[in-house]
């Protein structure tokens, strides 16, 4: 393991102190605490970390409150577009894939406490590239990235997971289940090929829509990897490995994708070429669409038009501190707040930490500032990729 | 030492009698702690060197899947011999492919994504049937063969890597090739380099040295060691690189799981190295401890041209597909020696190159010591290849880049090499060329690295003189076919060099290619073709 010791005894100290207090690390009612949620990914035992967010005198930062031991083991990296962390809409439970024995992990947020583990089929198998998810209130999707199945569990009181169905999947090219989302009875994935497809789940199992199709950026093998839909259901976009910054929208509202929409946003200055834009997440207000550059180590934030699903450039961070040394990816990003802009940016670094960046946005400028504390290590993981924010954006 | 040799009897014993009571495909290796013997050699004889190779394949109990050149000796298999031949001679390599039940490395249920965009199979140009010449489908059982660093005509039955495709069944397809009457001694060796199948085969094992022969300077009379560094992919059932063992001619050198191999030397006598790395991946930094003390090695030549002045050097830096030549100093009585590669740093996203030990240097008043370095040859009349390089004037300048994008840390990754101005892409067999320049030219190419892991220039057909490195000078004029570029950190500045590119024999017009020679990332996409045409 590549806890330090000397933060083994603080997190121990501050577990066994919450267990015995739990007021003493929970707010009060009406002021939920913020807790960072990873998939820690960890070969050896899987764990997923809460981090507690807060702002002291250097800015934002991140505490570890708790790293849960999951039954499974990780697999220490994969696709980024997939996510391998994810809070169901009512917030009450967490589930965090474990790909090194094909299950999936359930977690009570409240109490930090571990629910049960569900597998799926015999045949469903994710040793490659992970197990990303999504879901609703009635169901949760997983994508295993070895068997390229996506598996339909029902969502149970208590967190329970109850396995239905096993859909095999396959990009134009032969490419495998990477991001996924959910609007209404709508899956949409994206396989990393160039392809992408959506599914109509509204039977649980998904069926596809007879969409799938090639993006625009596919001509320039510029690949969608993971995919965020607009609260209204009206867009789907998705961030694209791709030279410089390239996201593609394409608009829902017909019940099926609609062909792509390109947009390049450049190249930061002192970013390589082919900096990947893999990751995408919509503020909660929708006005900024932050991208994460993988392979460039930063991160972007671009002005997203709801109404019409226009992307344009905003603004860069600087390359994020630990760039190469020691993580080397920008995996998924979320949000602290759950109004406006989300305040602060929070960036899963493969390596492993977590990186706090501060957005600020008059609506036609903005700016992305680390903050002083970043990163965060994250020394349970063995290559951290997905995060999630508690309580989740309302989206 | 008793005991040792009681094992190595043994065990040549039981191997001798393996291959008589089973019949094998590829020929047994040399177990784990034998003795380091030299590839079979192969001479020129009037002139010419005349064999029949044939490549086949087999998988082994640990899943291994070796591919081996065969050469058919006194009834005997021998895997990939050593071929030498003098400048002037002509070599005629008959190559027949039996490769059966090819092996998809990715498996049929792992396919990389990308697989199809990076033109590692399916459609290729349209085919002639049956003419090898003409770029036929590329399939898994395909091969051909490219002499590497040697500085031949890019045509079909020489060394064409982009038109010749070979297939399993084909009849035996000739190579004929002359050895350009001025080209240095030095090493080179052979390997296969059908695009998307290159790193498959020679993780197999299909590689073998050749050596030009010629004087090289001081080794008259010493004991000529030829070592080819291989590495073995152990774990076929993951299409992430590595564990990729290393093997010193076939023997593994897996210290501690295994004893080493063992180079049997006589106390007090240098000896000339000459040394390929074959690998595919691995970034080899050699040296020689005596006890614990690294030796000064004497340098004489690196990717098969000698050096103007020699150098002593205690580490031996040899990317992928480079050469070595050097004197060892002879092993003192009472000391044993370690031959060792020290580790390198493939950056952050690179694949770990980590220390190992290569061999163990055993010395005694009576080993049995390989073949001595022949006499100097007559010296050619006519100038040496690339002569007064240094000082011709650049008829043109190009900046190139290696860039990856991955939509994973596991990949499937999109690997580029890149001209400036151009659009990054993965090289497909039917792309046209990225440079188009004319025989006659000198040019001075500035390649950088903008990706988090190491790479490995190479360009085929000729050599190159680096000029300078991360823009400073290089206070020398030797000649290299192969060069390392170190990972970006992510912050500096990135990491270059500049070359110049000799493009004035006019028996290289043609399209070849220049690629980074990580196998993984040359089949992955990292190539690009490059058009000489014949001046006016």
């Amino acid at each position: 393991m590549k806890l330090r010791y000397g933060l083994l005894w603080p997190a121990l100290v501050l577990t066994g102190f919450s267990l015995l207090c739990p007021a003493a690390t929970k707010k009060n009612p009406g002021t939920p605490p913020v807790y960072v949620i990873t998939n820690d990914d960890t070969i050896a035992g899987n764990s997923a970390s809460f981090y507690a967010a807060s702002t002291g005198q250097q800015g934002p930062t991140l505490t570890l409150q708790n790293s849960l031991t999951l039954t499974g083991r990780g697999i220490g990296g994969g696709f980024f577009g997939s996510s391998r962390v994810i809070i169901d809409p009512a917030g009450q439970c967490a589930y965090a894939s474990s790909a090194g024995t094909n299950n999936i992990n359930a977690i009570d947020i409240q109490s930090q406490q571990a629910m049960g583990t569900f597998a799926g089929f015999q045949r469903d198998r994710s040793t490659t590239n992970g197990i990303g998810m999504a879901m609703n209130g009635s169901y949760l999707y997983a994508g295993y990235t070895q068997s390229n199945t996506i598996v339909t569990f029902a969502v149970m009181p208590g967190c329970q997971l109850s396995l239905l169905d096993s859909t095999a999947v396959s990009g134009l090219s032969g490419g495998f289940v990477g991001g996924m989302a959910i609007t209404g009875n709508m899956l949409v994935v994206a396989y990393g090929d160039g392809s992408i497809e959506s599914f109509n789940i509204a039977n649980g199992a998904p069926t596809p829509n007879n969409d799938e199709q090639n993006s625009t950026g596919f001509a320039q093998a510029y690949f969608p990897e993971s995919v965020d839909i607009t609260s209204d259901g009206h867009f789907a976009i998705f961030g694209d490995a791709a030279i410089g910054t390239t996201v593609e929208v394409s608009d829902l509202s017909s019940g099926k994708l609609a062909p792509t929409v390109q947009y390049g946003l450049g190249t930061p200055a002192n970013a390589i070429i082919g900096n990947n834009s893999a990751t995408v997440w919509l503020s909660p207000d929708e006005t900024l669409l932050y991208i994460g550059n993988s392979q460039g180590g930063s991160v972007m934030a671009a002005f997203f038009n709801r109404t019409t699903g226009k992307v344009t450039s905003g603004c860069y961070s600087q390359v994020l501190s630990g760039f190469f040394n020691p993580w080397a990816y920008v995996g998924s990003l979320a949000t602290r707040d759950t109004t406006g802009t989300g305040g602060v940016l929070y960036v899963a670094e493969f390596g492993s930490s977590i990186g706090i960046v501060e957005v600020q946005s008059d609506g036609s400028s903005c700016t992305l500032q680390e903050a002083p504390t970043s990163p965060i290590s994250d020394d349970t993981s063995d290559g951290l990729l997905s995060i999630q924010v508690y309580p989740r954006r309302p989206f | 030492m008793r005991a040792i040799f009681r094992f190595v009897l043994l065990s040549s014993l039981l191997g001798a009698s393996l291959i008589v009571s089973a019949q094998t495909i590829c020929p047994l290796r040399p177990s784990p702690g034998s003795p380091v013997e030299n590839p079979l050699d192969l001479y020129s004889q009037n002139g010419t060197l005349s064999l029949d190779l044939l490549l086949q394949n087999q998988k082994e109990n640990d899943g291994y899947m070796h591919y081996c050149y065969i050469y058919m000796y006194q009834g005997q298999q021998i895997e990939a011999p050593t071929l030498r031949l003098n400048p002037g001679d002509r070599l005629l390599l008959n190559l027949t492919d039996n490769i059966q039940a090819p092996y998809d490395r990715y498996g049929a249920a792992r396919k990389p994504p990308m697989e199809s965009m990076a033109g590692m199979k399916g459609a290729h140009h349209p085919a002639s049937p049956d003419d090898p010449c003409s770029g036929q489908q590329m399939m898994l059982g395909s091969t051909n063969i490219h002499f590497h660093g040697m500085n031949i005509s890019p045509v079909c039955h020489q060394d064409d890597v982009i038109n010749t495709i070979i297939q399993s069944g084909d009849p035996a397809f000739q190579y004929n090739i002359q050895v350009p009457s001025n080209d240095p001694p030095g090493m080179f060796w052979y390997h296969p380099h059908v695009h998307g199948n290159t790193t498959t085969q020679v993780e197999g094992g299909a590689a073998g040295a050749i050596i030009i022969e010629g004087d090289m300077q001081g080794t008259h009379g010493l004991p000529e060691r030829v070592l080819v560094i291989r590495q073995q992919f152990s774990n076929p059932d993951s299409w992430i690189p590595g564990p990729n063992e290393l093997t010193v001619n076939f023997q593994p050198a897996i210290y501690p799981q295994a004893p080493s191999p063992v180079i049997n030397v006589q106390n007090g006598q240098p000896e000339f190295w000459r040394l390929v790395n074959a690998t595919t991946q691995a970034f080899l930094s050699l040296q020689i401890q005596f006890g614990t003390t690294p030796q000064q090695l004497q340098l004489l030549a690196i990717d098969g041209v000698p050096l103007q002045t020699p150098t002593y050097q205690t580490t031996l830096s040899v990317p992928p597909a480079g050469r070595v030549e050097f004197i060892m100093p002879g092993l003192p009585t009472g000391q044993s020696g370690t031959f060792l590669t020290t580790g390198f740093d493939t950056g952050t996203v690179g694949n770990p190159n980590p220390p190992q030990i290569l061999g163990t240097i055993v010395g005694s008043p009576t080993a049995k010591l390989p073949r001595s370095a022949p006499p100097a040859t007559k010296a050619p009349t006519e100038p040496r290849r690339f002569a007064g390089l240094a000082t011709q004037i650049p008829t043109a300048i190009r900046n190139l880049y290696f860039s990856e994008q991955t939509i994973g840390s596991n990949g499937p990754t999109q690997y580029f090499i890149t001209v400036k101005g151009q659009q990054p892409k993965v090289f497909h067999m039917d792309d046209p060329p990225a440079i188009v320049t004319n025989t006659g030219a000198v040019e001075d190419w500035t390649v950088e690295n903008h990706a988090g892991e190491a790479h490995a220039f190479h360009i085929h057909q000729i050599h190159f003189l680096v000029l300078e490195i991360d823009g400073v000078p290089v206070q020398s004029s030797d000649l290299q076919d192969t060069i390392t570029i170190p990972a970006w950190d992510g912050h500096s500045a990135y990491h270059s060099v500049k070359l110049r590119m000799d493009f004035r024999d006019p028996n290289i017009a043609g399209t070849f290619v220049y690629h980074c020679h990580i196998l993984d990332h040359e089949d992955g996409g990292m190539m690009a073709k490059i058009q000489v045409n014949p001046s006016n």
